[in-house]
């Protein structure tokens, strides 16, 4: 891939709303596009992202390729405590898998 | 001598044809288990219009045009220079949304993005999305067995489909 970076992703309760910032470091290939020696580079992007707080599945996110090279989303939870733990997972379409963790503060 | 050269050069040829045919195999996923893509709705990410997108996704295409549903001002902008990664921001007023279509009408493949929400997920939304020529941005919101859309004209200097 190339890319030395990793999945951040940040939550912040503010009065009653969980701010959820996740930032993916993905390549996400379309297929279409082409290396330097003017080679289609394969398709290579995310999904599926799956998002739970605590133990409860709040978010499921579908990517086709039309979806930006490492993706960056934002959504607002409902409620929340200080320490939920926000956990994603995501899947790409040749099987690579990540993970990501934060506890809202 | 000329021939063996030959030969070898042959050899040598069909050698990294065929290894190169395989790495291309393997990388395009064929390979994969089926499993890993159950979940994924494969005919409406590579459905070619909105509609066959929409039809794919959502059961049925009829929309009702509302202000219920908007984008942010300047997100996405109305003209962005690199069209690999536009700011997306969605919007609404609706209570029980269901799931969120984001799609690009010119692009090869529309639809970009499908989320699945669940009541525990607030509005906002903000994204980047690949726009590949200047071309309506569009965003359906399924709430109560109803289709809502907001859409956007946004002009791109650098497609960013590659």
């Amino acid at each position: 891939m190339g890319l030395i970076a990793k999945d951040r992703i940040r939550a912040k309760l503010k009065e009653d709303e969980t701010t959820v910032r996740l930032l993916l470091a993905h390549p996400m290939h379309t297929g279409r596009g082409k290396n330097e020696a003017g080679e289609l580079i394969p398709a290579e992007f995310i999904q599926d992202i799956r998002c739970w707080r605590n133990d409860d599945e709040v978010l499921t996110v579908k990517c086709g390729t039309a979806t930006a090279r490492n993706p960056y989303f934002s959504f607002q939870l409902v409620g929340g405590q200080l320490g939920d733990k926000i956990t994603i997972r995501w899947v790409d379409n040749v099987g690579a898998k990540g993970t990501a963790e934060t506890s809202v503060g | 001598m000329a021939n063996s050269t030959q030969q070898q050069r042959r050899t040598l040829l069909k050698g990294v044809i065929s290894a190169s045919t395989l790495a291309l195999v393997a990388a395009s996923g064929l390979l994969l288990p089926q499993r890993l893509l159950a979940h994924w709705p494969m005919d409406a990410f590579s459905a070619k219009t909105v509609e066959d997108a929409l039809m794919a996704l959502l059961g049925h295409a009829e929309i009702v045009d509302d202000s219920v549903v908007q984008f942010k001002v300047g997100s996405p902008p109305s003209y962005a220079v690199n069209g690999a990664s536009v700011p997306i921001e969605i919007q609404s007023t609706l209570k029980d949304i269901e799931r969120i279509a984001i799609l690009v009408e010119k692009n090869p493949n529309p639809l970009a993005m499908s989320l699945d929400f669940t009541p525990a997920v607030k509005l906002p939304f903000k994204s980047m999305i690949k726009i590949s020529e200047d071309s309506l941005v569009i965003a359906v919101i399924s709430a109560g067995g109803q289709l809502y859309k907001t859409s956007r004209i946004v002009e791109v200097d650098i497609g960013g489909c590659a």
